[in-house]
């Protein structure tokens, strides 16, 4: 009786560095399967730190409010809800609604911009999208999109929702929805 | 018929020369790049590429950030400055060799730890082969002895095949 226990420790101590390879290389497998694509799970870098100023081309539409160019800091003191899109995006024709309403809601606290950003040479799409869902927040042109570089984005659509003190709270990558956006402006305004 | 063909002629010339020079225009924009340019994009992850570097990919965010490492190489800023530049925006996911810190130290560590877990198993494993073969066999002697008679008796039969 006591010669099988012992058999069967032994068994066991045997095959213990086998189950802990063979753990490790599963885990470190499956790490790499659910890692995802970047965009979707890396947090922003700028997570309660000062998002970076930009001064970008304002379109048309909103000068007469914005004026020609659009300069982060000259706007900073509320929150701020900052929208990367662009034109040859599916997502953001998705999204682009979405933003309309939210802003229709909160617009009044809350201030909304649209940057159409890693869209070299396409103001004229540019203004073809803010037309098809008329939108009323400004939108400005990151056409060298070093604005995009300066936030760190991995593609579009991506949203920032900025404290109003500067500090970024949120970063959401791809299509936002009316849910989130409510969600994060709520958080804003608390 | 002639006034057609010509027109074809030229309208092809035309498209002939426009791919040219952009072609051209894009080739010489990348000669401009210091070597160096490429030596730090190779450090640097593609955000919106697969498995690709700054310093390989054709996209145009790589290329703008190419640029954007010339321009800082332009005013004296050095490879750790252009690397820190890039890191402060996108975090160590930005870099092609993570550093040896937080998760990261799993992708440094786990592969030494591997090797040294597999050397230690193979040398206990020789070691117990080694003494198990050196290890005289205690066999009863009665045993022994009915096994010496079998391999007398079926020896001669088997040498005779």
């Amino acid at each position: 009786m006591s010669r099988d226990v012992s058999q069967g420790r032994s068994r066991v101590r045997r095959l213990l560095p086998v189950v802990a390879t063979v753990t490790a290389l599963t885990a470190l497998f499956l790490f790499g399967l659910l890692r995802g694509s970047p965009d979707r799970d890396i947090p922003s870098n700028f997570l309660g730190r000062q998002v970076p100023n930009f001064d970008l081309p304002v379109y048309e539409r909103y000068m007469a409010e914005f004026g020609p160019r659009l300069t982060l800091d000259e706007v900073r003191g509320r929150p701020m809800v900052i929208n990367f899109w662009a034109s040859w995006c599916g997502p953001c024709y998705e999204e682009a609604p979405h933003l309309q309403r939210a802003f229709d809601r909160y617009g009044d606290e809350v201030l909304f911009i649209g940057i159409q950003t890693q869209d070299r040479d396409a103001r004229a799409a540019g203004r073809a999208f803010i037309e098809r869902f008329d939108l009323t927040f400004p939108n400005v042109f990151d056409g060298d999109s070093r604005t995009s570089i300066a936030y760190g984005l991995f593609g579009v659509p991506e949203t920032f929702f900025v404290h109003a003190d500067g500090t970024l709270q949120f970063k959401y990558a791809g299509p936002v929805t009316e849910t989130i956006l409510s969600e994060q402006i709520g958080a804003l305004r608390r | 018929m002639t006034l057609r063909r010509a027109r074809w002629r030229s309208a092809l010339a035309l498209l002939g020369l426009v791919c040219a020079l952009a072609v051209g225009s894009a080739a010489a924009q990348e000669r401009e790049l210091d070597p160096r340019v490429f030596e730090i994009g190779r450090e640097l992850r593609c955000p919106t590429c697969v498995s690709e570097s700054v310093g390989e990919s054709s996209a145009a965010i790589a290329r703008e950030m190419r640029v954007m490492i010339q321009e800082q190489l332009d005013q004296g800023a050095s490879r750790a400055e252009v690397l820190a530049f890039f890191q402060e925006r996108y975090g160590d996911w930005i870099l092609q060799n993570p550093p040896m810190r937080g998760m990261n130290l799993l992708v440094w560590l786990l592969p030494i730890a591997a090797v040294l877990v597999a050397v230690v198993v193979i040398a206990r494993l020789l070691r117990r082969w080694r003494v198990a073969a050196e290890t005289p066999v205690d066999v009863d002697p009665s045993d022994l002895d009915r096994v010496r008679a079998e391999l007398r008796s079926g020896f001669g039969d088997g040498a005779d095949r």
